[in-house]
């Protein structure tokens, strides 16, 4: 049985096709990322999924029952959008998000200071949220939607306003939940982090799916079109790789130059001319990045160079936001 | 239903348990208890003394002496003390009780001290405009206090419609002096008059004066003395806590509401609850909390009643009436206020659609005392059949003095209860969208359409 599936699922608001004939399926146990950048329509998949929102048309199963509402006892949730009772304190919030999702047990308030310690916030149970940093709270929702061990864990940009300790201790809980069963799909459009946990990736662009592979199967499948290398003189001149045949344009980077190809170019000739024209210290054929992938697989639909210049500034301007916070 | 008890528990505890819910329920009759003390002293007129000169042009030369007599300190404190006493005869029997049944000293000390009056009179043919001038000149030790002007015929009048006095006061003059110097000067017209025509005032005093009855109000099981403004106060009473109730636990909801939307706690709830489990627990919750609030004024108001033995006065099957239309009530305006609630960004949004919803009821104080006097009119029946305020005109009168037909309650309780219902209903479908719903401020058409799409 699918912990998730989706056919044909269409959600507008208005004139804004938000989702668009969306089909999906996640398997138990399986663990998914579903990237794309804001305004995708990640979110209103998700709400969709939670029985939040509801579509226009399509069907929508979640571990096996026709609608979330079913089901929610079994499901962790963790909203883009998430909030606390500010003036509840932290032990009596989790105890009533517990109480919620059903879980009944006399060791409930011991097994939350339990949980809080785990994640370094030992001591906080009887301190009212609005007394915690931003990054704290996080992790007061965190084990708010896992609390009750769900079998689905969904977490819609859960990365987001993290520092790189919490960034790590969030990591670990996922892959930790999905190494108790739980099937875990959680939403980023900061693409590096899908690439450390994922199994499988969801593409989305303006509502539509645009890709769903399994993570290995992607670095296979798309030909590598960067080549990352360190002439041995540092002062030799490489204007010439940059007229090469196949050659894209040469990016000066922190780690060295890269070289795009074309998207006809071929990674081993264009390689065997750069070695041609100076001598190399370092050449590597660059792995595929999901944000490159994304990139040439929306961007094949774009018709301008210009477009696709501003749908890459879009991304990074996104992941140097992220990394800032 | 686990999920709803389990939402309505934090929503009682955590309005019941903060320091502002206990201070907000004590504040009511915190308010009445201090005003209760505070009023004597507040309104006390033990430190107003009374003292100046009376200046006096009297044309008719047999006033002057009267004044002089009516003016006198122990006549002014004999008038006091029979005001008193017929002050006193309007009261129920156990708050005269209080006073020990007679008309002490205390009693008439708290009119304040008797006033010292000074008559100086003018010849009847003195410059009025001269004399006048006497006003704007105020010594500290005798104050000037009135010019007064006997007319000619004041003891003959010619005409029963025409002043037969002229009363001149200087700037700032206080309202007590006034009603002093008018009260001494009506006196003094009469005895004048009465001496004219050589009657025996004795006779006349006889012939006027009788103490008046007080009525006594039968009710199926006894007869008591009625208390004055009771029939007129029970309505405003039963009508303030079917308001309080109400527009206090409708705004408890708002403000839950926005606080939730706006904190963004929401979408979390959503995850483990539906739209309508979170209404219907928030509903139930504050439903408690308003609950304690009226059971506590209620109780409160019985003992208050129980301990002047003025309990057989009040109709029991009030408070049950009280309590099914607190019901009805507080579900329409709830459900409304939650969905305004779920509908905005913010508490300023909150404001612009709340706004009509209180102008509406607010109507039937407005029309408090036209339904009360006049239970019976078109106005007061109509109001009685029409939601949102049928439940509040209803109530006022019901515990008028002439109550409605049992129907008419029963149909008004019906009408209510389709009210509750489609509120309910709009709320509920508003609710759905509303709670994720940010950014442009809404409107009523917007409500409307979200109604319509959902």
């Amino acid at each position: 049985m699918d912990a998730i599936e989706l056919r044909d699922v269409t959600k507008t608001f208005g004139r804004t096709v938000a989702v668009e004939n969306l089909n999906l399926t996640i398997p138990q146990g399986g663990i998914y990322g579903f990237i794309g950048p804001n305004g995708a329509g990640k979110t209103t998949t998700i709400r969709l999924i939670m029985s939040i929102l509801f579509p226009d048309s399509g069907v929508i199963s979640v571990l096996g029952c026709p609608s979330a509402l079913e089901a929610k006892k079994r499901i962790g949730y963790l909203p883009e959008e998430r909030g606390v009772y500010r003036k509840m304190r932290v032990g009596a919030f989790l105890s009533f998000m517990a109480e919620l999702k059903g879980v009944r047990s006399p060791d409930l308030i011991k097994s939350i200071g339990n949980l809080l310690e785990r994640v370094g916030l030992g001591g906080t149970a009887g301190k009212k949220c609005e007394e915690l940093s931003k990054g704290m709270l996080q992790k007061v929702q965190i084990l708010a939607a896992t609390i009750h061990k769900p079998d689905l864990l969904i977490l819609d940009e859960p990365f987001s306003g993290l520092d790189p300790v919490s960034t790590k201790l969030l990591r670990d809980l996922i892959l930790e939940e999905h190494g108790r069963g739980a099937t875990i799909l959680f939403s980023t459009h900061v693409m590096p982090q899908a690439e450390e946990i994922c199994e499988h990736v969801i593409m989305v662009h303006q509502g539509r799916k645009v890709l769903d592979e399994k993570l290995s199967a992607i670095r296979s499948q798309y030909n590598p079109r960067i080549i990352e290398f360190d002439p041995l003189d540092p002062n030799a001149d490489i204007s010439a790789i940059a007229r090469l045949p196949g050659v894209e344009r040469i990016d000066l980077g922190d780690s060295g130059y890269k070289v795009l190809l074309v998207d006809t170019g071929d990674p081993a000739e264009a390689m065997h001319q750069i070695i041609n024209c100076t001598t190399p210290a370092r050449l590597e054929l660059s792995r595929p990045r999901l944000e490159d992938i994304f990139i040439r697989l929306v961007s094949s639909s774009t018709d301008t160079t210009e477009d696709r210049k501003k749908l890459r500034a879009g991304l990074a301007h996104a992941d140097a936001k992220e990394a800032s916070l | 239903m686990n999920n709803i008890l389990a939402i309505a528990k934090r929503e009682f505890l955590a309005t019941v348990a903060t320091r502002a819910f206990i201070i907000g329920l004590l504040i009511l009759p915190a308010i009445i208890a201090i005003f209760a003390l505070a009023a004597p002293r507040l309104f006390s007129q033990k430190n107003y003394q009374i003292k100046g000169e009376i200046l006096v042009i009297d044309s008719t030369g047999r006033i002057t002496p009267k004044l002089q007599k009516t003016f006198d300190r122990e006549t002014i404190a004999a008038r006091r003390e029979e005001e008193a006493r017929k002050a006193l005869s309007n009261v129920p029997p156990q708050v005269r009780q209080l006073t020990g049944n007679s008309i002490n000293k205390n009693i008439v000390s708290e009119l304040g001290p008797i006033p010292e009056f000074h008559i100086a009179e003018m010849p009847a043919n003195s410059d009025l405009e001269q004399a006048k001038k006497w006003l704007n000149v105020q010594p500290k030790d005798m104050p000037h206090l009135a010019l007064l002007v006997i007319h000619k015929d004041a003891i003959e009048p010619a005409s029963l419609e025409n002043p037969v006095y002229e009363l001149y006061v200087p700037p700032n003059f206080d309202d007590r002096t006034d009603n002093e110097i008018q009260r001494g000067l009506r006196e003094a017209i009469v005895n004048a008059r009465i001496q004219a025509r050589s009657i025996d005032k004795s006779t006349i005093f006889a012939i006027m004066n009788f103490p008046s009855a007080p009525s006594v109000t039968v009710t199926q099981n006894e007869q008591r003395q009625t208390v004055k403004g009771f029939n007129i106060m029970l309505p405003a009473v039963f009508g303030l806590l079917l308001f309080m109730g109400t527009m206090g636990g409708g705004g408890q909801l708002l403000n839950s509401m926005v606080e939730e939307k706006s904190s963004r706690v929401v979408e979390v709830l959503l995850s483990a609850v539906s739209p309508m489990e979170l209404m219907a627990g928030k509903l139930l919750g504050q439903l408690g909390i308003s609950l304690v609030g009226m059971g506590l004024y209620i109780v409160l108001g019985i003992s208050l009643l129980s301990g002047f033995a003025l309990l057989g006065l009040l109709n029991f099957s009030l408070i049950f009436y009280l309590i099914i239309f607190f019901l009805i009530t507080y579900l329409v305006m709830g459900s409304l206020m939650m969905s305004i609630g779920a509908a905005v960004n913010d508490a300023k949004e909150a404001q612009g659609l709340m706004m009509p919803l209180m102008i509406v009821f607010m109507i039937p104080w407005i029309l408090w005392l036209p339904i009360s006097r006049n239970p019976g009119s078109a106005l007061s029946v109509t109001m009685s059949f029409l939601p949102p305020v049928n439940t509040f005109a209803m109530l006022l009168r019901m515990t008028s003095n002439t109550p409605p037909p049992l129907w008419q309650v029963w149909l008004s309780i019906t009408i209510g209860i389709g009210s509750a219902y489609c509120a309910i209903w709009f709320a509920a479908k508003v609710f759905r969208i509303g709670l994720l719903m940010f950014g442009k401020a809404p409107n009523f058409a917007t409500l409307i359409r979200w109604v319509r799409s959902s």
